[in-house]
């Protein structure tokens, strides 16, 4: 596989995860502008903790969720009785205080004669753990989607289970799921931790794939386009903000030629898109008709092969 | 006057309404009864534009309704009093009137009318400039009624006007839909309460499950069998 | 204390030009309960059009402000058409996502128009600085608080004295109810949207003839300081508005002014943080509706 698409791939792989980060928050009937702010404080806390603690990659990755969740968890507390357009207003000015904080956040350390470390607006430079472990890029790219089939296969989980249903319901109609008893708070904060920490990973994989991050990168842009990931892939099931990072960034590379009016080709589609399918590609609708076709066919197949007899009727 | 012919309204794949068809006469009181869910208010919206019909016909005097925008249908002369009363919770008793004759341009009229609805609910002329959301329930409903008077409609639909009222309310409300029908109006109402809804209504249908299974006038059907169905559906015959 | 009093009134000049931009955004909001991330960006488009039009014809100021609003109209046209008005009730969000697509699609074209990062811009009142005392007032920055509180004035009065304006209000009150005594709704809400962006052109030529200058980061820019200047002051409100955006221009100031530029920005979403959690009505706001705006 030639760089250039180990890179893109490598690229929509951490994207995913700011992605799915805004995906489980929209589940829960909320709009989160500002996920990007918990991937840039898991870039920031995986990367100081390679590149200044000299920590293995695979705790600076704990360390990354875990400070992303928890931030997600502090500020997920207050905002739990806003709703709609004040949520999504205070989770934007949130993560653009994250970001000037960033700006202003000196934290470096002399190594070997060099200083390493976040210098405020400069970034954060020489994040080098793959390099100096001699990890190559295609076995990060292999790391990025192990981490990410991970979170699928948690996202997968989770719908069947009581507490993603539950996210559903409260994303419905939250009253209504209060007054059956459940504990909206209680599930609304658990999603944000989550999504708090998932941002976090991905900001620690970023880190380490670019080796280099600086606040002007974690802006409304990316939270916004975050958010735009899922409602174009479909807010039917994981798979779909996946789906939209790949249309995004997959297809958008290979109209290089079009490179001038990229944008306002993207931004008329989705436009359109969004007119006939306002939940975005696979939505609940689309999911739900690929699951019955799905067990239709798993039906006849396991018929066939229970009653090998009856073939020959 | 009103005539509604094989209405089918449907939100997605279900059918809310599956082929109704009624008539409203001219210068009386029609009722709708039903239980809960049986389309009634779907009915109500499809006829005042918010919903649009998938098949069927409503005219008015030969003119026909269906597919027109609910703007259109108030300049037609259908005027909506909806479920919940929906007032402009912000605005004045006295702007909610105005609202009323949005579509209007005789200034002189609307102030008359409006010294009008003062004249016949005192309530209203006393909160004039108190903001709607802050008044009572039956004063709301009051408000709501004389909002769809203001634009002089041909013929006014009331969707379950007692709703949520205590009983003194409900029979002040229904001496002033009586009132109203005898000054003219043409009232098409729909009601859970059969009891108070019979002693008005010059005819009545019964909605059940989106269709209409009866028919008649107050006096063919004996009280308590019109009320059972009502309220309760069709009773199965046992055996 | 000098420094104070001046840093306040360079605070309510800014400020001015922000309670503009949160007047329209305000409006538009109101009235459809739903978040236009493509406002600033349309007054943007605006702005180049005006600029074109000064740098290759050399067209005088009020030209160059007629452009910028004709501009800022038809493209916020443009928007409400493809990204509001074809969707369905409840679609609050598919709307938002879809005018980011657009504010995207709307920069491309800015840098289209105009590819380099800036141009000058027509300035709006050249001249010294009025004095009081030892206090000064720049002319240009006088003529945009003076139309800041004139168009305010306008459209409280066109709100509640006019009978598009009971209309409008009408909508804001319950639509459903709006479209049963009669109002076209869709018209109204075009209209509102027109107007609005109209308002949002006259506050983006006062800033850019302020500045003197035009960047494409100017359509993200306006958007984020009507955004916050609307929800400090309260969601709906007129007064709100120029209140919000006033208290926003003086907060920025004065931080600015002891801090410098990256804690005058961190103060301003703190504040508007600060509104959300304890008092999300805004200043002069009332408390949020139970029925939400923008559902996901």
């Amino acid at each position: 596989m030639d760089d250039y698409l180990i890179g893109v791939l490598s690229n929509i792989g951490v994207i995913s995860f700011v992605a799915l980060s805004a995906y489980l928050l929209l589940l829960t009937g909320e709009i989160s502008f500002g996920q990007q702010a918990f991937f840039a404080i898991g870039a920031y806390a995986a990367g100081i903790a390679t590149a200044l603690w000299g920590w293995p990659l695979a705790a600076a990755l704990v360390w990354g969720a875990a400070i992303g969740g928890g931030a997600a968890l502090l500020v997920g507390i207050p905002t739990l009785r806003l709703h709609g357009l004040y949520f999504a207003v205070a989770t934007l000015a949130f993560a653009e205080m994250v970001r000037i904080l960033f700006e202003l956040f000196h934290y470096q350390i002399s190594i070997g004669g060099e200083l390493v470390g976040p210098n405020g607006a400069e970034g954060f430079r020489n994040i080098r753990y793959i390099f100096d472990n001699n990890i190559d890029a295609f076995q990060f790219l292999l790391l990025i989607y192990s981490l990410l089939a991970v979170a699928l296969l948690g996202f997968m989980l989770l719908e069947r289970s009581r507490i993603g249903v539950t996210f559903r319901m409260i994303g419905e109609d939250e009253t209504l799921a209060g007054l059956q008893g459940i504990s909206v708070a209680r599930h609304k904060i658990l999603a944000a931790g989550i999504a708090g920490a998932l941002a976090g990973v991905g900001g620690g994989l970023y880190a380490h794939l670019t080796t280099y991050v600086e606040p002007r990168i974690f802006d409304v842009m990316l939270g916004v386009h975050s958010l735009a990931y899922g409602l174009i892939g479909g807010l039917g099931t994981a798979l779909g903000p996946l789906l939209g990072v790949l249309i995004d960034i997959g297809l958008l590379e290979s109209i290089r030629i079009l490179a001038g009016y990229r944008m306002i080709i993207f931004g008329g589609l989705v436009a359109l898109l969004l007119i006939v399918r306002p939940r975005g590609l696979l939505d609940e609708q689309v999911v739900y008709w690929i699951s019955r076709l799905w067990r239709r066919i798993f039906a006849r197949v396991r018929r066939s092969r229970l009653n090998p007899r009856d073939r020959n009727v | 006057m009103l005539k509604v012919s094989d209405i089918v309204t449907a939100y997605g794949k279900i059918e809310a309404l599956k082929g109704v068809s009624l008539q409203v006469e001219s210068g009386k009181i029609t009722c709708l009864l039903g239980p809960n869910g049986a389309g009634k208010t779907t009915l109500m919206m499809t006829i005042a534009g918010i919903l649009q019909p998938r098949r069927g016909s409503i005219r008015l005097d030969g003119k026909e309704l269906a597919g027109l925008s609910p703007a259109r249908i108030v300049s037609q002369g259908v005027a909506l009093v909806p479920e919940n009363r929906l007032v402009f919770p912000q605005m004045s008793v006295h702007e909610n009137l105005l609202a009323g004759a949005y579509q209007r341009r005789d200034r002189g009229g609307i102030n008359t009318d409006i010294e009008r609805m003062y004249a016949r609910f005192s309530t209203l002329k006393e909160r004039r400039e108190q903001m709607a959301g802050t008044l009572s329930g039956g004063e709301q409903q009051m408000l709501a009624v004389a909002r769809g008077l203001m634009s002089r409609p041909r013929v006014l639909l009331m969707d379950e006007p007692s709703l949520g009222l205590a009983p003194l309310i409900v029979a002040e409300i229904f001496d002033i839909i009586a009132e109203l029908n005898r000054d003219g109006t043409t009232i098409f109402l729909v009601e859970q309460n059969a009891h108070m809804a019979l002693q008005v209504a010059h005819q009545f249908f019964l909605m059940e499950q989106g269709r209409i299974t009866f028919q008649g006038t107050p006096g063919q059907l004996a009280e308590d069998e019109v009320i059972q169905r009502a309220y309760l559906g069709t009773r199965r015959a046992a055996g | 204390m000098i420094d104070l009093v001046q840093n306040t009134i360079d605070g309510v000049m800014i400020g001015s030009s922000y309670g503009l931009l949160a007047l329209g955004f305000t409006l538009i909001f109101g009235v459809m309960r739903k978040l236009n991330l493509s406002y600033g960006p349309s007054i943007m488009i605006g702005g180049y059009l005006g600029t074109v039009l000064y740098l290759q014809y050399g067209a005088g100021l009020l030209a160059v402000a007629g452009a910028v609003v004709v501009g800022a109209v038809i493209t916020g046209i443009y928007v409400e058409r493809l990204c509001f008005a074809p969707m369905k009730a409840g679609a609050g969000i598919a709307s938002m996502v879809s005018s980011f697509a657009i504010w995207m699609q709307l920069e491309q074209v800015a840098i289209l128009i105009l590819p380099r990062h800036t141009y000058a811009f027509p300035a709006l009142a050249t001249g010294l600085p009025l004095e009081f005392w030892s206090l000064l007032v720049r002319i240009d920055h006088l003529i945009v608080l003076c139309c800041a509180l004139g168009l305010a004035a306008a459209v409280q009065l066109m709100l509640y004295r006019t009978r598009f304006g009971l209309g409008l209000r009408a909508i804001v009150g319950n639509p459903v109810a709006a479209h049963l005594v009669g109002i076209n709704v869709q018209m109204a809400v075009l209209l509102a949207f027109a107007g609005a962006s109209a308002i949002g052109g006259v506050a983006g030529f006062l800033v850019l003839a302020v500045d003197q200058q035009i960047t494409p980061m100017f359509g993200m820019w306006a958007t984020l300081k009507g955004l916050i200047a609307m929800m400090i002051g309260g969601l709906g409100s007129v007064p709100g508005a120029v209140l919000g955006g006033l208290l926003l221009g003086v907060l920025e100031a004065h931080s600015q002014w002891y801090f410098g530029p990256h804690i005058r920005d961190l103060v301003a979403y703190l504040v508007l943080f600060a509104f959300l959690v304890l008092r999300p009505g805004g200043l002069l706001g009332g408390a949020p509706e139970t029925t939400t705006p923008l559902k996901a």
